[in-house]
């Protein structure tokens, strides 16, 4: 097993991850040997087991796979309740959970959506770890 | 190779009591062994099942409770799988007993839950899951099952009419189960009236928030006859994990809790129309549909359908009867002993101790106990009387 020498740039790590998703850009990891996509990428493929994991530009463009509102949040976002979460499936085929920009009663499965990114707010700050403090948010926007 | 059986089980009350963790696990400890000698006498290895040292700012709860039963110097350690944790205890038992290091080995769960009120308790699960993109996102337990309940209704015939009859029927079971924290029937458009948690979930399809403790003796054929036991043999024992992140699985097909269960079935030597009686992980009602299906008991799509009887189910569906206890639902759901009190259940289902309800005939039974969203990690057991030998 080989990984080299992975740090806070390799965005096979969170902050390297987030670094880029900060500028806007999405990263996957794709197994070089079944395809799989990883969000957010990591060392090995979960599908197959290999460590052959190329890091490659994701689509932010995706649909609504499953989605619902959360009315009993965790304390920490008790103010923004209820929020509407959803797994969306994106167009390179990986799939990530996130907030929708949209009222529950407002979407369906299927909807096409934007994964857009903020820095986070004052409040989202509050309730981060000390590492997490300067990782964007990401939201999904319908289109 | 020895034969693991459950020799004794005993639990404490279940829901919002005034007892702290080490003492409901006191409570439970004394039902196991009251006709037992004490388990300094007996007691090799202590295993623990708890979610979460939020509730009561406490981990090291192997040493504590070790200690609360009066041992020391024994191997004794917490085991952590979210709600998984109690069935990963019992299954780190039977392993010990199996391979012959240890003739008697105490499996316990435990959970304060109500400790800091329900925003408390759903802070700490919120733990269980993915942080780094599903926490931050504002992810709950039950919006997690949402998102499987919404994916479930969307690919199949069943309606959350269907969902809210799988609760009335746990609570007509737990009607008749004296440990149940919710032992009271209740009607579907109660389920359907109650207030929104996660849609399509309300109120009355989730598990409550409550305390509990419970222990489980795990020992040898031989030494539970010497002890003059009812015995229940543990046939088989699987186990397996899954992603983190709900996201990344596939959200209908439960392909940890499909491994778990099969593994358990192989080593069994049984198939899945062998079971009998199934107590199985429905902190949401979806969940039990989900895992009909999965462990083998129901056709594609037609889990949904565990609250009919089996005359009135779809072709394909074997003849189980699911969560006689009353579930997770309306038995009760403290995390870390749950897995425990599936198997409680199962030890008084098969050894003729259930009372008002005692399913007529049932030799052979599935445990089932999921942590974290679905099969994050998913513990499965077959568990038979000593005559199904």
């Amino acid at each position: 097993m080989t990984d080299g020498d992975l740090d806070a740039t390799d965005p096979r790590t969170l902050p390297g991850f987030f670094d880029a998703l900060a500028d806007g850009e999405l990263l996957g990891g794709v197994c070089a040997d079944c395809g799989q996509v990883l969000l957010p990428p990591r060392p090995a493929c979960y599908a197959c087991g290999s460590r052959a994991v190329d890091v490659e530009p994701q689509s932010r463009k995706g649909d609504v796979f499953s989605y619902t509102a959360v009315h009993t949040p965790p304390p920490a976002f008790a103010a923004d309740a209820p929020y509407t979460v959803a797994v969306v499936e994106l167009a390179d085929g990986g799939r990530l959970l996130g907030r929708v920009a949209a009222d529950y009663a407002d979407v369906a499965i299927g909807d096409p959506v934007e994964l857009t990114v903020h820095e986070p707010t004052a409040a989202e700050r509050e309730v981060a770890l000390d590492y997490e403090t300067d990782w964007p948010v990401h939201v999904f926007e319908p289109r | 190779m020895p034969e693991p059986v459950i020799a004794s089980v005993g639990a404490s009350p279940l829901g919002r009591t005034d007892l702290p963790g080490r003492d409901l696990f006191s409570v439970a400890l004394a039902e196991a062994f009251d006709e037992l000698p004490d388990p300094a006498d007996l007691v090799e290895a202590v295993y623990v099942g708890n979610q979460s040292e939020s509730y009561e700012h406490q981990i090291m709860y192997g040493t504590l409770l070790a200690e609360w039963a009066g041992l020391r110097h024994v191997p004794a350690e917490r085991v952590e799988g979210c709600a998984a944790a109690g069935a990963l205890a019992l299954r780190h038992a039977v392993k010990d007993v199996r391979n012959g290091e240890h003739e008697a080995v105490l499996a316990c769960g435990v959970e304060k839950m109500t400790s800091a009120g329900t925003s408390g308790a759903t802070d700490a699960l919120s733990a269980a899951f993915d942080r780094a993109i599903e926490q931050r996102s504002g992810i709950t337990a039950p919006s997690q099952y949402a998102l499987l309940a919404k994916r479930y209704l969307h690919e199949t015939d069943a309606t959350e009419h269907d969902l809210a009859e799988i609760a009335v029927k746990n609570h007509a079971n737990a009607a008749r189960n004296p440990r149940a924290q919710f032992p009271k029937e209740i009607d579907v458009a109660t389920v359907l009236e109650s207030d929104p948690i996660a849609p399509p979930l309300k109120l009355f399809d989730c598990a409550p928030v409550g305390d509990g403790a419970a222990a489980v003796l795990v020992t040898t054929a031989e030494l539970a006859a010497d002890l003059d036991r009812p015995q229940v043999r543990v046939a088989g024992s699987g186990a397996s994990a899954n992603n983190i992140a709900v996201a990344e699985r596939d959200m209908t097909d439960i392909a940890g809790a499909r491994i778990a269960a099969e593994t358990a079935y192989e080593e069994a030597g049984i198939d899945a129309a062998a079971v009998d009686i199934a107590e199985v992980h429905d902190a949401f009602t979806v969940c039990e549909a989900l895992l009909a299906e999965a462990v083998g008991f129901a056709p594609a799509g037609t889990g949904y359908q565990s609250y009919q009887t089996p005359a009135e189910r779809a072709d394909g569906w074997t003849d189980v009867q699911l969560s006689p206890s009353g579930g997770l639902k309306a038995r009760g759901h403290p995390i870390g002993a749950t897995g425990l009190l599936q198997a409680l259940e199962a030890y008084e289902q098969l050894t003729g101790a259930a009372g008002d309800r005692a399913v007529e005939g049932a030799e052979t039974a599935l445990l089932l106990n999921e942590g974290g969203v679905a099969d994050a990690v998913t513990v499965g057991h077959v568990l038979t009387t000593a005559e199904a030998r």
